[in-house]
């Protein structure tokens, strides 16, 4: 059981893994999909750090990627690192589920990837 | 009028002796050469032509800046504030950027304003940069207040260095004051500030020799600039 | 389906207009395209007006009828189009399948945005509700994070510089200063924004790779464009300018569930589409206008339309093919780099450079000689909503 709390689409027909949800798989069109959740390390398949923020966000910066789960699940999230320096291509990262941004004084939870951990 | 000195002695507050800023040349985005020095009490009547056509534009809060900077730097002509010092930007002996400060104890500073004239090329920035590093690594200080009046200042310092918010009130009345700190700066430096020392004589002769400024509607346009139909 | 030409273009200078509301600038540039079709006193069948903001940064919505109201242009049909960035090349490609349909006859299509009436990170915030609202917008990823993240893959697997990155940003803003209504009329140094180690100041890192200078501005302005049937073009008895083909395409929202980030689907499908009606070859372009919000895109689309193999448009680049002159002159504008980025105006602005270079009405020093064929390409999201123009000039 993953603790990522990111509902994720394989689809039943062809096993085309989708996130977010689609109502027809993007592959074949079926509309019938097993859930499951990230599991796993995520490889990082590209990353970026980000100054000019959003309204909404008091940092300098923000490290942001996509990673891919071990289960093909592939999802954006934020980046735990001081700098891009120590991050690469291809780099396994362990994911958590964590606060990504204060709405309104109150938390948002979301995918946070977190290096050599 | 006449000036009564013993009168004087009373009314001037007392000064804080600063070493001198190194002058530097900084390259711009445009290719243009930027002379980074500081400035001395007799040029403030010629810097006050500058900052005087600011008074009247409201665009990024240019008015506000320029009329404190305006009375900062006049005070500061007159004996009136305690340790204050001003640095220019200059570009072909044009006057493009004034920043100015005090200082609050031989620990502590306080910044003033920054007013660029010329936009668009991070002017403020450099500007902004030079005075820290006065501060810090010349004059010897540990801590520097800071305040903003516009979102391109708090933009710019607040959150790039970062700076660290306090309660600590502002000069003037405003919003508190942030506070710089020398770990932050030195943190900061490498990406925040630059310039070449020794600047090349030719352009610290032609910069020192005089401060040109441009006309009024030159300047008006220069940072108020209206896109026509 | 008939064939459409342009009978009138026009548009406003694009920077900070804040003496400006957003109906002025729509107005104004609308009214200088009537005047150029000739329809100053006139009137239209149909108004399509390319707006992505107006609801939320001007708290203003049903633009286009209030546009219609405002020209006196009453009591003709009108749509406003919300399509991200590629809102002004839909609003064309509407007011062209209007007339192509046979039911209107000429048709006013306008594009305009004011996003400088807010701060930057409200502008920032604005533009990145384009992204998927659960799996990206939360995260605070901006535009040109996700162009962050396509460069560095685009780096990786194509072999794109810095140097490529730069030659695009001094190509466009050079062309920037010879365009009056460009927002950025500043020439860049190659030393002062990188070899030189103030550069780290000058253009700092946006979006890593990407530095300050490979990016758009924010800007305010509007652009105009009156399309007809060829009948009337012909009768005004000089060259006019047809709309020879469009393409339009779509590619996933989320750029985590593209198969291949780096493959600008879209880009490549509308341009085929294009080329494919209007019975032309990428060989076959005089002049492009691209959408290069960022550099690495100029570089992508030059790639993807079919201009060159992958991999070979950042040299190209490099080596000057695509200025002034060269082989194929892209963004002779100043394009979104120099020119701005009024998100709803720059689909219909596209248009009307393209216009102006297929009339031959631009001054020397920006026109291409005897420009007879032209491509635009309007990128909307992040590469997910795509549309492409082959405009072509018809001799009186």
């Amino acid at each position: 059981m993953s603790d990522i709390p990111i509902t994720a689409y394989k689809c039943k027909k062809c096993g085309k893994i989708h996130y977010p949800f689609h109502d027809r798989c993007l592959k074949c069109r079926a509309r019938e999909f097993e859930t499951l959740h990230p599991a796993g390390q995520a490889k990082l398949l590209t990353f970026t750090q980000i100054f000019n923020l959003p309204w909404g966000f008091d940092e300098r910066f923000l490290i942001i990627g996509i990673g891919e789960f071990e289960n093909g699940v592939k999802a954006m999230g934020q980046i735990q690192a001081d700098d891009i320096a120590g991050l690469k291509l291809g780099m396994k990262l362990k994911p958590t589920w964590a606060p990504i941004r204060r709405v309104y004084d109150e938390n948002v939870y979301g995918l946070k990837f977190v290096p050599g951990a | 009028m006449p000036i009564d000195m013993e009168l004087e002695m009373v009314l001037r507050p007392p000064q804080i002796p600063m070493p001198p800023y190194p002058p530097k040349v900084i390259t711009l985005a445009n290719g243009k050469q930027m002379v980074v020095r500081q400035a001395e009490r007799e040029d403030v009547p010629t810097i006050l032509k500058s900052v005087h056509p600011c008074l009247f534009i409201e665009r990024d809060y240019y008015d506000i800046v320029s009329a404190r900077l305006y009375g900062e730097l006049l005070a500061w002509y007159r004996y009136r504030v305690k340790s204050e010092y001003c640095l220019i930007g200059q570009i072909d002996g044009y006057l493009v950027g004034i920043v100015n400060g005090r200082l609050e104890n031989a620990k502590v500073g306080m910044s003033y304003h920054t007013l660029a004239i010329d936009r668009g090329l991070r002017i403020g920035s450099h500007l902004f940069a030079a005075k820290m590093e006065y501060h810090i690594d010349y004059i010897g200080q540990d801590e520097i207040l800071i305040v903003a009046e516009s979102p391109i200042g708090f933009r710019r310092w607040m959150v790039e260095y970062p700076l660290e918010p306090t309660t600590i009130p502002h000069e003037l009345g405003g919003g508190d004051s942030w506070l710089l700190t020398r770990e932050t700066y030195l943190k900061a430096k490498s990406r925040l500030v630059v310039g070449d020392r020794p600047v090349p004589k030719p352009l610290l002769d032609e910069a020192m020799a005089d401060i040109k400024f441009a006309d009024d509607d030159t300047i008006r346009e220069h940072i108020a600039g209206l896109k026509g139909r | 389906m008939r064939d459409v030409a342009i009978l009138g273009v026009g548009m406003l200078p694009f920077g900070r207009r804040d003496e400006d509301t957003l109906m002025d600038m729509l107005a104004y540039a609308s009214m200088k395209a009537l005047d150029d079709a000739g329809l100053g006193n006139g009137s239209v069948d149909a108004v399509y007006v390319a707006n992505m903001g107006g609801g939320m940064l001007q708290h203003q919505t049903s633009i286009a009828s209030s546009l219609v109201d405002r020209l006196s242009l009453l009591p003709a049909a009108a749509e406003t189009i919300e399509n991200g960035p590629a809102s002004g090349a839909s609003a064309v490609k509407n007011g062209m399948l209007a007339i192509a349909s046979g039911y209107y006859d000429t048709v006013l299509v306008a594009g305009g945005e004011k996003m400088r009436e807010v701060t930057g990170w409200r502008a920032t915030d604005f533009v990145a509700t384009m992204t998927h609202p659960q799996a990206e917008y939360p995260y605070g990823i901006t535009l040109p994070g996700m162009a962050g993240m396509f460069t560095r893959l685009y780096m990786e697997k194509h072999g794109v510089t810095r140097e490529h990155l730069l030659a695009i940003s001094l190509k466009n803003q050079e062309m920037g200063t010879r365009n009056p209504y460009a927002h950025v009329e500043m020439a860049l140094d190659r030393e002062g924004i990188y070899d030189s180690p103030h550069a780290v100041v000058n253009n700092p890192v946006a979006a890593d790779p990407l530095h300050l200078y490979d990016l758009c501005p924010v800007s305010d302005g509007a652009a105009a464009v009156v399309l007809c049937t060829v009948e009337q073009a012909k009768q005004r008895a000089k060259p006019y300018v047809v709309i020879a083909g469009f393409g339009q395409a779509t590619d996933t929202h989320t750029l985590a569930e593209r198969e291949d980030p780096t493959d600008l689907k879209a880009v490549t499908l509308a341009a085929q589409k294009a080329f494919a009606m209007a019975k032309l070859k990428p060989s076959d372009v005089s002049v492009a206008e691209l959408h290069d919000a960022f550099t690495i895109l100029e570089i992508a689309e030059s790639e993807h339309v079919g201009f060159f193999k992958k991999g070979e448009g950042g040299k190209a680049a490099a080596a000057g093919k695509t200025r002034l002159g060269g082989q194929i002159p892209i963004n002779l504008s100043g394009g979104l780099k120099a020119r701005g980025h009024p998100v709803g105006a720059t689909g219909v602005a596209q248009v009307v450079d393209i216009v102006w270079q297929l009339r031959h009405e631009l001054p020397e020093n920006r026109q291409v000689k005897n420009a007879t064929v032209g491509l635009t390409v309007n990128f909307g999201g992040f590469g997910n909503n795509v549309l492409a123009f082959v405009l072509k000039r018809v001799e009186a």
